[in-house]
């Protein structure tokens, strides 16, 4: 490797190699994923309100990262385990409410992740209450607040996984989520299986989010804003939308945890500083771009 | 091109409708008239098949509705909406290229040839200088037009129209009336139309289309022909209730008919 030929001390080398670029590319790739679920779902759902958590998944994560910080005393796989599974509980268990009731599905989902999300909340704070004060609820208070600052080699390959193929199903349905956003009835009329189309994206828009949430914590932020970005930079056509979202989430996410390392002695937490930063950033385009795309 | 036959549909113990038969040839338009509620657009959207009927059978060019998936029936009926939300900016190409959709795979996007056919149908309703305006900034007229143009994009033989002029005002209403005759006769489309105006099936009558008429009440439609014969003061009366007068006039030299209504009885 050329860099070794410049008498950089190992320490530097591992420092970069093992800590630095693997967090860098979490970031990335969490960025990524929180921002094309978000613009899917707020496509999906016809809603620009809506996040990457609408049907549940970070709270449901929440619940089980917060489970495993007390049944397992913060073991590092058990949270991504039961955080990635209950977020994807969460998902499904809103997406059985949706289907019960056929002639508006999409109203019914939003329903269904309102009440699976405010049940998981529920049973967090219960968690939370019942926790030992001086060791597991900070814990879950902070892993609740989002942070990359444990990532290592191996979480990236793990979490890589679902955040990958989910946000490349994503990229590849882009332009279906045009055909979405115009309704059931019309899209149906238009000949897409709206059954099949909309169960794929909210299972690719999963995958992304949970992988994104069981390595990151809740992220907030990232999946509401940046497909607003994305829309005043490139406009609402999907097809478009979908990849610069996928950019702007990446390359945000990444310069946010760098400020949340180096801004002050301590790490600050993630989910602290992505609406700190971007709030006024959000500002700033509004009035640049005169909210062109809205 | 449709052919219905005994159609029935019930939601649970409800009935909608029930034994309404109907068969449109190429190049013909079907005007539904009839009050709101009365099953229209439940009809229409067993005609997509999006709807199931309870009993009967609806073909569309010659195969049963109910064994086509919704890409194949895109492929041969196109639709325009009654109520149609605008979700999100879009611009007026985009939205006209979204008719390609039962041409393109679920993980695909169009092509250029799709371009170059959604150009060539805003082309044809007139709105090609509005190709990169923003679709939520147009007018209601405009708006249709649009949707005509998308449904045109679909390349299907049959166009299906839920009152397509409801929220069009005077001059836009007879603007898109002007430019479904223009299709019928430039691309021999089969259309069906529910509306609440039944001077439209006069107005098609009168420009030479072969224009028929069903006037749909009481879960059924009750009679069905021709303008001229269901359009009677008698069928007024004994169907909607409506005392009525028809009118006819020459103009340039046709003989041309409207029906004013007088007074509820």
């Amino acid at each position: 490797m050329g860099i070794t030929h410049l008498d950089v001390p190992p320490t530097h080398l591992n420092v970069v190699w093992d800590i630095r670029l693997p967090r860098a590319i979490l970031g990335a790739m969490v960025g990524a994923s929180l921002a094309a679920s978000g613009a899917s779902f707020q496509g999906m759902f016809r809603n620009p309100l809506v996040s990457a958590g609408i049907l549940g998944v970070t709270s449901g994560a929440g619940f089980g990262a917060s489970l495993a910080i007390i049944l397992f005393q913060g073991q590092p796989v058990y949270i991504y385990v039961f955080a990635f599974g209950f977020g994807l509980l969460a998902v499904g268990l809103s997406y059985l409410i949706g289907i019960t009731y056929k002639s508006t599905p999409t109203i019914m989902l939003v329903l269904g992740g309102v009440v699976v999300s405010a049940i998981f909340s529920s049973l967090i704070a219960f968690l939370k209450y019942i926790a030992d004060p001086y060791d597991q609820l900070p814990n879950i208070t902070f892993w609740l607040m989002g942070s990359l600052a444990s990532a290592r080699l191996t979480d990236i390959l793990i979490s890589a996984i679902p955040m990958s193929i989910g946000v490349l199903g994503l990229l590849a349905m882009r332009w279906r989520l045009n055909i979405l956003s115009l309704g059931d009835i019309e899209a149906r009329a238009l000949g897409v299986n709206i059954f099949i189309a909309k169960g794929l994206a909210i299972f690719f828009a999963t995958l992304a989010t949970a992988g994104a949430v069981c390595v990151g914590g809740i992220i907030g932020w990232v999946g509401l804003v940046i497909p607003h970005i994305g829309r005043m930079l490139v406009g609402n056509n999907n097809a478009t939308l979908v990849p610069v979202s996928v950019s702007i989430g990446a390359i945000y996410l990444v310069i946010v945890d760098n400020l949340a390392r180096t801004l002050t002695g301590a790490e600050i937490p993630l989910g602290i500083l992505t609406s700190l930063v971007g709030g006024p950033f959000f500002i700033y385009l509004i009035k640049r771009t005169k909210g062109r795309g809205w | 091109m449709i052919k219905i036959i005994n159609a029935t549909f019930s939601y649970g113990k409800e009935n909608i409708f029930h034994d309404i038969s109907l068969e449109l040839n190429k190049g013909e338009i079907f005007c539904l008239f009839g009050p709101n509620g009365c099953g229209k657009t439940t009809l229409i959207h067993c005609m997509l098949g999006m709807l199931a009927l309870s009993s009967g059978e609806i073909t569309l060019a010659g195969k049963d509705v109910s064994s086509m998936n919704p890409q194949l029936i895109a492929r041969e009926a196109a639709y325009i909406p009654q109520m149609h939300e605008k979700p999100f900016p879009y611009k007026v190409i985009d939205m006209v290229l979204m008719g390609r959709a039962a041409y393109t795979g679920m993980f695909s996007v169009p092509t250029t040839s799709d371009r170059e056919i959604a150009e060539e149908v805003l082309e044809k309703v007139g709105m090609s200088h509005f190709k990169d305006r923003p679709y939520t900034q147009l007018s209601g007229g405009e708006t249709q037009l649009v949707l005509v143009a998308r449904a045109l994009a679909q390349q299907t033989p049959i166009l299906i129209m839920d009152e397509p002029t409801a929220h069009l005002d005077f001059r836009n209403e007879l603007y898109f009336l002007e430019t479904v005759v223009k299709l019928v006769q430039d691309t021999d489309l089969t259309i069906v139309m529910a509306t609440h105006f039944p001077n439209h099936a006069f107005y098609f009558e009168g420009r030479n289309l072969i224009s028929r008429l069903g006037l749909m009440n009481d879960k059924r439609i009750s009679i069905q022909g021709n303008p001229k014969a269901v359009l009677t003061e008698e069928n007024m009366a004994s169907t909607f209730n409506i005392k009525s007068k028809v009118i006819s006039y020459e103009s340039q030299g046709k003989h041309l008919r409207q029906i004013v209504p007088l007074e509820t009885i």
